[in-house]
């Protein structure tokens, strides 16, 4: 009871501290001094942090008085599950969510407390305690973690199944938030500069990095989830264009388009009107994304259960749009822009480029994730709009974007030069067709793989070279460190790490083998060069699960499929693949089924097959480790292109 | 310029505003209802088939035992929230003299099976290409759950997403 307590009384104070936050901004901008945002933003930081730390403490020590813990823990539960039970439901993710917002508009407000009484960052803290007052009122009021459980419960319910089985629960879904609470500043500056008329400043640059930041965040946050559901459900897919996969691409997809096309107003000082939109889009995405997975209105595999946050979420949406939209067009002649694109095949006409596909690509998936709403209020009859239509779009889609990898960052600003271009582009045109001919020597005759490993050489010597520019430069300057943090470094391994993601896909979806065998107690077979053996049952039962395991060998390596039921009052049943993982291939068992009866327990029960022989999925899927290598050092990437230099410090 | 982003702006809050009073008025989806269907109490009608692991299934074959029979389809939104807890279930009692088997209808084989695998669904599901059996048991959109008892009777209908309790609450009420 006293955890219920001290959680509502902190919430209650993080609210008040973030509407004063907002009303004391608003003061200070009449009167034109400085306000206390700092203040208020760590009285909200102290609130929140006592709600999480009650919500830990009454989780770590399985606390059944909450029903947030009755309902997502259990006796049995291990620390670090019970630690992530924070975010394993609606109430406490949004509680997640508001720790790190609070913590963002902290460290935005401290950052740029000697610039306070600007009015640009005092209308940008309005935003960001508004935004934050909204998802903590939700916390206070319609999504309370903190409500007493009066029956009596010994054990717990346990958390999902699928979310007490792999360790990656405890970093992929804080990343995310943090991508999508990241893009809450972008949008506040956005506003600000519309609100204050000041959109020639500074301000929208300056933006950049915070985008990168949360960009980076949001892109390993996504890698991560695509990795856990490999390793959990997907059962050898690793993207299922979900909803909820969905609404994190959204806003990555604008967000990319975003941190492009800001160089080109850097650089070039066009693009204003755009960008800012851009940037109102992102913040949009992420609250409709998060209207999507909470509302309950979109069936997907791991929506949060229908709850009354739906007209609320979709209403902060709307006000989100409504404002931006609203401002721009109010502000809209301030915006012009004295120059503009000078030949489409400069490098801002490539950006242009690369925006339209990525903003293209985004609204091809908004309508995909919405229409089959659209259909059944017109028609009554449920539709999904599936894998097809996203691939069928997003095949083409990468091809053009690895394309414009291959080409874009060679191009000189302002003019196009074919000559120029060639004699820069020369050297990874070769690489790439002399390693499609290595290839079609060694047999592969698919011309999309063909296409694509050209088009990856090609990016990557792109990349490649504008890297070794960067490192030459620092040379002469004799500090080579500094090319760390030159302006194109951050970019360009985002790019090479994209190369490698990129053909980790192609190869691996192009030439997946699936085979199903059956095999009795010691028999072996080989299936897609892979030696496979079946040893024989393991049965594990303790505390937290029941399962039954197979003793399987894949090439000398002992691999253990099984399926697995979580005890707790809705004891889950899930099947847990087996992966066996190199540089080269992934080999990923599963156990389909058993023979027999059932007696010996297996999974599905296969009429007229012996008993005690099983059937097993083996899926072979080469290079696919390698989307994890190249989602890893798109992490890295960010970093460094968030720890960059600015162009006039360069210069200065 | 002006003009153009104003009337760009216009464009982007009507299709706001339309787009959130859409969303606003959707309703979540809930579990799955109990609904009094004609053929209760009745002999249920023949499902029998090829199973999409090439295995052969005959409903007749099974009496004395529960079998619950789902009809789903890869496409439709609430079978995906569905096959896990189907799954859950038909491992939960798997020892107790029940059986679930699935009927894809209104799909194809490909579908199903990669359907199938993605879920990593437990049970066994059988093709009706045509959509007879569905025909036969009046199902129109999946999933629909029948309960069929012992004596080959139709003894429960479940009309949207199941869940494993109110599978297990309907077999138990079958069994007394």
């Amino acid at each position: 009871m006293t955890l219920i307590w001290i959680g509502r009384v902190a919430l209650a104070v993080a609210l008040a501290a973030l509407v004063g936050g907002v009303v004391d901004q608003v003061v200070a901008i009449r009167k034109q001094r400085a306000g206390q945002g700092v203040w208020f933003a760590l009285g909200a930081l102290v609130g929140i942090l006592g709600a999480v730390a009650a919500m830990e403490v009454a989780l770590v020590s399985h606390n059944f008085s909450l029903a947030y813990v009755a309902q997502n823990n259990a006796t049995f539960t291990p620390l670090l599950y019970s630690i992530t039970g924070m975010w394993s439901a609606l109430e406490g993710s949004l509680l997640l969510w508001s720790l790190l917002l609070t913590l963002v508009t902290l460290g935005v407000i401290y950052y740029y407390r000697r610039e306070a009484s600007d009015p640009v960052v005092a209308w940008a803290s309005v935003v960001l305690f508004g935004v934050g007052a909204f998802f903590t009122y939700l916390l206070v009021v319609p999504a309370s973690p903190f409500v007493h459980n009066p029956a009596h419960v010994l054990q717990g319910a346990g958390p999902n199944a699928l979310l007490q089985n792999n360790p990656l629960v405890a970093v992929h879904p804080p990343l995310l938030y943090a991508g999508f609470v990241g893009f809450t500043v972008p949008f506040a500056f956005a506003i600000a500069m519309l609100v204050t008329g000041r959109v020639q400043d500074r301000w929208q640059l300056e933006q950049r990095r915070w985008t990168v930041l949360a960009w980076g965040a949001l892109s390993l946050g996504i890698v991560l989830g695509a990795w856990w559901s490999y390793q959990v459900l997907g059962w050898g897919g690793f993207w299922g264009w979900d909803p909820v996969e969905n609404a994190a691409l959204l806003p990555w997809l604008t967000a990319t388009a975003y941190i492009h096309s800001v160089i080109v107003q850097d650089r070039r000082g066009l693009f204003r009107v755009w960008n800012l939109s851009l940037a109102i889009a992102t913040f949009s995405l992420t609250v409709l994304g998060t209207f999507f997975t909470r509302s309950g209105v979109l069936q997907s595999v791991h929506a949060f259960s229908s709850s009354t946050l739906g007209p609320l979420l979709i209403g902060f949406f709307f006000v989100c749009v409504g404002a931006g939209a609203g401002l721009l067009a109010w502000r809209g002649d301030r915006l012009r822009s004295a120059v503009g694109v000078d030949h489409p095949l400069s490098r801002e006409g490539l950006f242009v480029a690369n925006n339209v596909l990525f903003v293209g690509f985004a609204i091809v998936v908004l309508l995909g994730t919405v229409f089959p709403l659209l259909y059944q209020a017109v028609n009554g009859a449920q539709v999904t709009v599936g894998t097809p239509y996203f691939a069928s779009i997003a095949a083409p889609l990468s091809v053009v974007l690895l394309a414009l990898m291959a080409v874009a960052p060679l191009v000189s600003w302002r003019s196009a030069n074919a000559g120029v271009l060639w004699a820069r582009l020369r050297t990874s045109a070769w690489v790439a067709l002399a390693l499609v001919v290595a290839l079609v020597a060694f047999g592969v005759r698919r011309p999309t793989v063909l296409v694509a490993y050209f088009l990856a050489a090609g990016a990557a010597g792109a990349a490649l070279r504008t890297l070794r520019g960067v490192v030459v430069a620092a040379h002469r300057r004799g500090r080579l460190v500094s090319a760390l943090r030159a302006p194109s470094t951050g970019g360009m391994v985002v790019h090479l790490g994209i190369v490698i993601l990129a053909l980790g896909i192609v190869t691996s979806t192009s030439y997946t083998t699936r085979a199903e065998v059956t095999l009795a107690h010691g028999q072996s077979t080989v299936v897609s060069g892979q030696y496979v053996s079946f040893a024989g049952f393991h049965e594990v039962k303790d505390a937290l699960e029941t399962s039954t395991e197979l003793v399987v060998s894949v090439g000398g390596d002992q691999l253990r499929p099984a399926v697995t039921t979580y005890n707790g009052r809705n004891g889950q049943t899930v099947g847990t693949p087996a992966i066996d993982s190199n540089l080269l291939r992934d080999v990923y068992v599963t156990f389909d089924a058993v023979g027999g009866n059932g007696a010996t327990s297996g999974a599905q029960v296969q009429n007229g097959l012996p008993a005690g022989s099983v059937v097993l999925g083996v899926t072979v899927e080469p290079l696919l480790a390698w989307l994890w290598i190249g989602g890893l050092i798109v992490g890295l990437g960010s970093a460094l292109s968030f720890l960059r230099r600015r162009y006039n410090e360069e210069t200065g | 310029m002006k003009r153009t982003i104003l009337i760009a702006s216009l464009l982007v809050l009507v299709l706001c505003v339309a787009l959130t009073v859409f969303l606003g008025t959707r309703h979540p989806v809930g579990d799955a209802t109990t609904v009094q269907s004609p053929l209760l109490g009745k002999i249920a009608p023949s499902v029998a088939g090829t199973e999409l692991n090439g295995g052969h299934f005959d409903l007749h074959d099974d009496l004395g035992d529960i079998v619950v029979v789902d009809f789903w389809a890869s496409w439709c939104g609430p079978c995906v929230a569905e096959a896990p807890n189907l799954s859950t279930f038909a491992w939960q009692e798997r020892h107790d003299k029940v059986k679930v088997i699935g009927v894809v209808f209104d799909d194809s084989v490909s579908a199903a099976k990669a359907f199938q695998v993605h879920y990593g669904s437990l049970y066994p599901s059988i093709v009706d290409p045509n959509g007879d059996i569905a025909n036969s048991y009046g199902v129109t959109s999946p999933p629909t759950t029948f309960i069929v008892d012992g004596q080959g009777r139709i003894a429960a209908t479940l009309l949207g997403p199941a869940s494993t309790a109110q599978l297990v609450t309907a077999v138990a009420r079958v069994r007394r």
